[in-house]
Parts: C-alpha cells; structure tokens; sequence
C-alpha cells in the first residue's frame, strides 16, 4: 500500500478537547443512540465575534446575520440571540425559521427574511417589523399590499440584485467579468424599475438598503458587485430614497481539511487515478467530475475547496481590502467613506467549528478486493451527514470504546457505508485512511459538519432514526450537555444560572 | 534584414550561453535560448501564428473574432495577428491574474472575457459550467470564431518542430543538447523541441518544469493541470519537476542583473530549476573530461511581471522616502501632537469662527459627492500625502479641520501638519460618520 492518503480534520479548541473525552461522547451515544449530534453553543458566539472584529478593523457598522438554513438548532439561535443586538442578528428563509428565531429570543428588527416568500412569510415577516429582503418585483408589490390591507406599519426592505456582469457590456475591446447566474434576486439592469416601485409603495416600504448574494468563492466577482451597490447606493439618495446598508450575503467558506499538503497530495492524486495511474481513491472510481478522454483530464472537479488559505473572517477582510475597480478604493474604505453599514449572512463559516456528527460502527468487513481494504457500516447514512452532498471531504476521527487498543495494526483503508439498504448510500465516495481498523462498538467523529452538513438531508426512509442533537458546554476539565431545544444561554444545562 | 510583415520577424531568435562563473556549473555548457526577442515579445509567437495563419490568410477582412483561452503570451500574439488581419479577439480565462498583461491586451483591442470563480455551495446539478457554454458557442452553425485552440491543436507543437528545436540544433553546430530544460504551460514548445532533439540524438534528457501546486508562476500549470492539456504526454519528459514562484523571482533576478538576459518570471524558472537540476549530473562529470551542452527557453520579458514581483518581492521595487510622510509618526506622535475636535465644537467654529476654519474632506471624490459637509473642500488622502511631502498646502492664518470617515486618518495628518509647524489644524473625532450620527447636516451637490 501507498503512504495512506489522509484527509485530516482542522480541529480548534474547544472541539479538540471535546473530542478529547471519548468516555463523555460513548456515553452521550449510550443514551440517545446513533447517529448523535452534538453542538457547542459557545463556539458560534466566538465566531461571530471574529467576524466583528473584521468590522472593527475597517471602522464599519452593521449586522451580522447567521444564515438559519445552515443549522436548524436552537441552541445555536439562543446563543447568538444573547448577543448585542446591534452586532448580530438572523437570516431567516421560511416561515417556520422566523418564527423558530422569534421564539428564541430574537426581536423582529434583528431579523431578516430572505429566499423566495409566499404571502404568509411576507405578513409575519412584516407584522414582527423584520427586514424583508426582496427577491422580486412581485414580492415588493405583494408585501406593500399585505401592509396597507392589514394596517401594517410601514416595512424594512431590501433590494436583492443579481445580474452584476452584465451592468458593463461593451461592444468592443474591454474585459467582462462571466459570473454564475443566480436565480435569485432582480438583475441589475432592472434596478429602475424595482426603485420606482419602492418610490410608488413609499405609504407601505421604506428602502433600508441594497442585498447581492453571489455563489462563488471568486473575490473579484464579489468586489465588483459590492463596489456596484455602492455606485446605485447613490443614484439612490439622488432619487431622494435614504438607504444605509448593503447587504453582501455570505459564502466566506470554511477550511476543512487542517494540513495543505494532505489536501494538495489526495487532490493530484484524484488526477493520476482518474487516468489510470494510481489505483482508486474512490468507491468504483469514481472521478469527482473529473474523467479520463484520450489520456487527458476533462471536466471540473466537483468538491469543496477543502484547505483553503482564506475563509471566514480572513476572506471577509481580503474582500474589504481588495482594491475596487471603477473607484480605486478598497471596499471597506467604499463602505466607511459612504457611510453605509455592512450586512453579511455567513451561514457556514458562522457555525465552523461549532458540532460533530457521532456513529457507531456496526460492522467491519473486509471488501475482497484488496488485502488491506475493507467496508465499515455506520449507524448513520448519506443524509445525517450530507459529506457526499455538499463535496466535503473530511476523514472522521476515530473514537475506540474504552480507549486505544494494544495498537501496531497501523493505517488501513476503509469505505464508509451506511444503515440504508441501497448500494448507493456510502457516507463518502472516497477511501478513507483511518490510523487503526475500527471495530464494532468504535465510533467515528465527523467534525465540523454544524454548517449544511449536519442533517440538512437527513429523511426518515426506511425508518432509521434520526439523529438527536445536544449541546454541549464545557466546564473545567468536563462537559455539561443537554438536548438541543433545552439549551438557554442564561443557565446551565440542568437549570443552574449562569 | 529587411522584411515586407512584422511575421516575418518572428523565430530564428539567438542561443546565448550563460557565463560558468554565474551558475556555477563546470562541466557543463548552459545556454539561453532567446524566445523573449521575438517580435510580440514571447516563445507564443511561433505557435499563435502558425495556429492562426491558415485562418487569418483566407479570412475576409473584418470577419468574425479570434478567440483562445489564453491569460498572456498567446493572446498577446493574437491580438496582434487579428489586428493586423482586420479581425477581433477574444480571451476567454480565469487566469488572468497579472494586471499589466490585462491592461496590455485591452491597450490592443483585445476582449477579455473572465470565468466566475469555483461555487461556494456545491450544486451537483450545475451545468452552467462557463467552459462548455463557450465551446457551444464556438460549434453553433454560422458562428465567426476562429478558435486556436492551443491546448489540443496540434499546429502549437510543430511550430517548435519546424522553428525552435532545429534552430537549437543549427546553433550547436548540428548536435542536439546533451539537455533541454522547458517549462509545461501548453506543453507545445517542450514536445515539439524534444521530438526534433530526439531524432538528432535519442539519449537528449528533457526536463520538465511546472509550478508547485499551490503556488502561482505566469504561464506555467501545476502538476494537476497540466494533465488537463491534451498536448501534454508524460512520455515526452524524462523527469518532471517542480518549482516555486521564489525560485522563478531567484533565477529571474539572476539573468536579469548578471546576464543582461531580460527575462521574466517564467525564464527565471526555467534558469534556476535548470541549475538546480543540473547541479548532481555535473559533479558527476567531474574528472571524466566529458563536457555536456544544456539548452533552457527564456520566454517572455520581465516589464509586463512588475506587480508580480511588487507583491512577492517589494523590497526589491522599493523607493526611498522623501519629505514628510505619516509614516515618520509613531503612535506616540500622533497622540502628542494632533488636535481634535468634536462636532458640536466644531460646528461653533465653522458658524463663528473669523476666519472659519477650511474644512478638509479626505475621502474618496465619489463619497464626497454623495454627502458632504457644506464648504467643504476635498482632497483626497491618497493626494493630500503627496501634496503635504512638499510643504504645507495652504496657509498658517488659514486654521483647517480636517475630516475622514472615522476620525483616525485625519489625526494622523493633524499631527503631521503640526510637526510641520502649521498652528492651527484640527481632526474631526469621529470623523464624518460621528456628524452624521449627531444630526449635523450633511449636503450633496
């Protein structure tokens, strides 16, 4: 066998010395079964402090607003709606999270409603005075309707735009920047008619800002973009409109995978697999999106950047900091000169770090295809951890019951397979490096999986349980935990104040 | 030399050798071949014109667009072809990271058209992949794009066939290298120089060069792209290698500042992974009395890579200091020196001071466009610092406040007038932002 290829996690504290107490998590599984998930609180509340201080460095105001979709907790909610109002605040997309976010402390002015809405959405988000995000003309004209009809006071909205590479079109030299089309939003272009509107409904809407949300981990599209609202910020104060915010969305990314190297060597290696150099990383060969025609590597990867340099608050603070390329200036130094507020709605890096995804290991069996390779069952599948979904690559952390065995069995690799009765319900496609062969009763950890990964896909097919989530509090050298939808930020879990 | 078209000029370009005492090398000969000196300025020369004539010679003028996926050389040389032939181009890429080489193409007509950058929430039903939407375009029936296609065609390759590899050869006086050293962007010079070496002599050792992965070297692909290039054959190296963009600013300043040979990044590479290489097969040589020749290819020049190099190695574009700047201030300074005044205060002066104070707007145009405080004037900070290395701008009877968003930029310039003897400067605390807080009028004009 090669030098095994692993994918190792990045593990911050508190994370690490959770996983640290592998007594605590068997227990925690004992009880409620597997899959388990278990959440810290505290973590997220740190992160959103990180992103604060992004804001501190550039002089900027503004919210930040936890994209709710990302993890459906309410611990997770708790927590960050015990933080200062007039630093966080959250995104919500369908009735049952604005009102999961009202019923977990958070007053309507800190929420904001996004996504497409049906008119149910529009009233609640209206009547609890949220910011509406606006995803259409249409939706402007049915959300004014609702205020006027039912004596609404007047609604916070903003205007989401997309469309930003077709704003500079040009007939002949020049440079356009191709951008992925959203099916979100109204397209730049079109912003005329959208202010009309607004101006039109001035009896039911007042213009708190302008909203993009680009799907791309390009910092030049999203410069753009940003530097453009600025630019329509002010044809809006020309038109007498008194906007504040601009509103730049999330996707500043998640680092997953802790060391480079490991991440560039399986990456090249996925590469030389797929034309038939190396065996397979994967199960049946699988490429990724990438395939082999005539020798030569066609088709793009389709995976998480799993190690990247920049994620998070440091992507947010090279995104301020890169220069704009109409102005000149940095679009921190746009946002403070202009006096705008900034809005951003990180989902997942708002939650990095903050849970882990528990199994049991059922069963280990060899595959019979290679000496050293083998199939390990999880009480878990594809949908408790949607690794597969979302391209995350990650190795789990393994959890031996009652501790390390007497050891010298060294690295081996294993498929990860999952309790549905369907070949294709494989935790990971990818072949997985372990330092020992797990055994039955063992528990796999699959860290960081609080952002989308969690149970974003979990179902209920053919009637395995779903998982359970806790929240976890460090205390001293041990940990307090409780379920979930126990957890307050105020008291212990147990009830003692804090 | 006389010719009747620029093409003309292209190829037959010198091998110059490398003076021993500057590479160290004893046994071995090391010789530049000098791509960078063909008329366009790079190796891409020979391939975008051998690829494009056929196209370009029996095009009607003013007919359809050239295009490529190119980030340099290769839609440089284009650029320049199409112009000359009546025709647009077109650069397709998401590699375009070196702003000269942008701001020169568009300086030559060219368009640019840039990739979006990989997705942040993995969509496994995404089939908007730009790449396949451009090749749709290409195909439609009665589309004028005339695609080089420089990764796949094999016109890329022979255009070295034909030029570079027998140049070589001539210039070693009918032998092939005992070496060639290339760099891997489209693979074409590498494969289509080795092929001609190789019929000479079979024993030539081809060394390929590529970028370490995680690292950035202007037209040259990483171990993982290069597998992408349907020109690319591992069989055409004998070893494959990889450098770092440190080593590629090394060699570069190497050739540049003791050979005169003025390369860029990527001859830097191709110069410092050659010796680098080289190094264990030339002791080897030691006492055997044999002397080996090495050719390595100088691609392009090192003008259009100053930013590159600004950003990897500023010191070596450093400037000295001159006159008063905020950097001679320490934080100490400022908050000795510098005077600042809040807005209600501030406010009092301007409606009663005698004279009012010259209220300095520091901000970008544009912001000061959208909202300023009325009489206001506006230099913005970028000008203000060059305008203050010369001397105070304005008088000392004049008392000035100075404004910026927050109050910390201008507080820094309050001292700096101070030290420069002005007696009556003061910073807005808090900047325009505080005096927007506090309700103080704000106009737009």
């Amino acid at each position: 066998m090669d030098v095994p290829l692993y994918l190792r996690p990045r593990v911050d504290p508190p994370l690490a010395s959770l996983l640290g107490a592998a007594p605590f998590l068997h227990s925690l599984v004992d009880a409620l079964g597997s899959p388990l998930n278990v959440l810290l609180p505290e973590t997220i509340a740190e992160n959103a402090e990180r992103f604060r201080a992004v804001y501190r460095r550039h002089h900027l105001t503004g919210r930040v607003y936890f994209a709710h979709k990302a993890n459906r907790s309410s611990a997770l909610l708790r927590r960050l709606a015990a933080e200062d109002p007039a630093h966080v605040g959250v995104d919500v997309a369908s009735p049952a999270e604005l009102r999961h976010a009202l019923g977990c402390g958070f007053t309507g002015d800190r929420i904001m409603a996004t996504g497409p809405k049906d008119p149910e959405f529009l009233w609640l988000a209206a009547r609890v005075g949220a910011t509406v995000n606006l995803d259409s003309l249409r939706e402007l004209d049915q959300l004014a309707e609702l205020v006027r009809t039912y004596g609404l006071g007047r609604a916070d909205v903003l205007v989401r735009l997309s469309g930003f590479e077709s704003v500079d079109g040009h007939g002949g030299a020049g440079t356009r920047l191709l951008s992925r089309r959203s099916r979100f939003g109204t397209p730049v272009r079109e912003v005329e008619t959208v202010l009309s509107a607004v101006e039109r409904h001035a009896d039911a809407v007042t213009l708190t800002g302008l909203a993009y949300h680009l799907d791309t981990t390009g910092l030049a599209e999203k410069g753009r973009a940003l530097e453009r609202c600025v630019l329509l910020m002010d044809e809006c104060r020309a038109r007498g409109l008194a906007p504040r915010a601009i509103d730049i969305g999330g996707g500043f990314g998640v680092g997953y995978v802790a060391d480079a190297e490991e991440w560039e060597r399986w990456t090249t290696a996925l590469s030389e697999a797929v034309l038939g150099g190396r065996p397979p990383l994967t199960w049946r060969g699988h490429g990724y999106g990438l395939r082999n025609e005539g020798g030569t590597v066609r088709g793009s990867v389709a995976l998480y950047p799993g190690h990247r340099p920049h994620a998070g608050p440091g992507y947010l603070d090279e995104l301020l900091s890169l220069p704009a390329p109409v102005l000149g200036r940095a679009p921190g130094t746009l946002l403070l000169e202009h006096l705008h507020d900034l809005h951003i709605e990180p989902g997942r890096a708002l939650a990095d770090q903050c849970g882990l995804s528990l199994a049991r290991v059922l069963d280990v069996r060899p595959t019979g295809e290679g000496p050293d390779q083998y199939l390990v069952r999880l009480g878990m599948n594809a949908g408790d951890v949607s690794l597969e979904e979302h391209g995350v690559l990650v190795d789990p952390v393994l959890l031996p019951r009652g501790g390390p065995e007497d050891g010298g069995q060294g690295p081996v690799g294993v498929h990860l397979v999952g309790n549905l009765c369907l070949e294709a319900d494989l935790i990971t496609r990818r072949l997985v490096f372990l330092p020992a062969l797990p055994r039955a009763g063992d528990l796999l950890a699959f860290v960081n999986t609080a952002g989308y990964a969690m149970d974003f896909h979990a179902h209920r097919a053919q009637r395995q349980p779903l998982a359970r989530t806790v929240a976890v509090v460090g205390e001293g050298d041990s940990w307090r935990w409780c379920m979930d939808e126990d957890y307050w930020p105020i008291t212990h879990p147990g009830g003692k104040p804090v | 030399m006389r010719y009747d078209s620029i093409t003309e000029a292209i190829g037959n370009t010198p091998l110059v050798r490398i003076d021993p005492a500057v590479h160290g090398l004893r046994n071995i000969d090391l010789y530049a071949k000098l791509e960078m000196l063909n008329p366009f300025g790079s190796v891409k020369d020979r391939p975008a014109w051998h690829m494009a004539r056929p196209h370009l010679e029996g095009a009607g003028a003013g007919e359809g667009t050239v295009v490529e996926l190119s980030s340099g050389n290769t839609a440089k040389a284009l650029a320049l072809l199409a112009g000359m032939h009546g025709l647009r181009f077109k650069s397709v890429t998401n590699r375009m990271r070196v702003p000269e080489i942008k701001e020169l193409l568009l300086l030559l007509g060219a368009e640019i058209e840039e990739l979006p950058g990989r997705s942040e929430c993995l969509d496994p039903t995404d089939t908007d992949d730009p790449l396949t939407h451009f090749h749709q375009a290409l195909s439609e029936p009665g589309s004028t794009y005339l695609h080089t296609d420089q990764y796949f065609n094999p016109r890329n390759v022979e255009a070295h066939a034909a030029g570079t590899g027998p140049e070589i050869v001539k210039d070693l006086d009918g032998r092939a290298p005992d070496w060639f050293v290339a760099c891997v962007g489209t693979a074409g010079s590498s494969t289509g120089v080795a092929r001609v070496l190789r019929e000479h002599d079979p024993d030539v050792r081809v060394l390929g060069l590529v970028a370490h992965k995680s690292d950035f070297i202007p037209g040259i692909r990483t171990i993982d792209e290069v597998h992408q290039v349907g020109l690319f054959d591992p069989a055409t190296y004998d070893t494959i290698e990889s450098v770092t963009s440190g080593e590629a600013l090394d060699g570069m300043l190497t050739l540049v500042r003791r050979c005169g040979i003025l390369s860029g990044p990527t001859g830097g590479a191709a110069y410092q992974g050659a010796v680098r290489h080289l190094r264990d097969a030339d002791s080897a040589l030691d006492g055997s009395g044999r002397r080996e020749t090495a050719v390595f290819i100088v691609c392009d020049r090192a003008e259009s890579y100053l930013s590159y190099v600004r950003a990897r190695r500023p010191e070596l574009l450093g400037r000295a200091v001159r006159g008063h700047t905020l950097a001679s201030l320490t934080e100490d300074d400022v908050r000795a020196e510098a005077l600042s005044v809040g807005v209600e205060a501030a406010r009092r002066r301007i409606a009663e001071g005698d004279p009012g104070p010259l209220v300095v707007d520091l901000r970008s145009p544009h912001a000061y466009a959208a909202l300023h405080i009325e009489g206001s004037v506006n230099i913005v900070d970028e000008l203000f610092e060059e305008l203050v290395r010369g001397g105070l701008p304005f008088g000392k009877r004049t008392p000035v406040l100075l404004a910026c968003p927050v109050g910390e930029k201008s507080l820094r310039y309050a001292a700096l007038l101070t030290r420069m003897g002005h007696p009556e400067v003061r910073s807005l605390a808090g900047g325009i932002v505080a005096w927007r807080d506090a309700g103080a009028p704000l106009v737009r004009e």
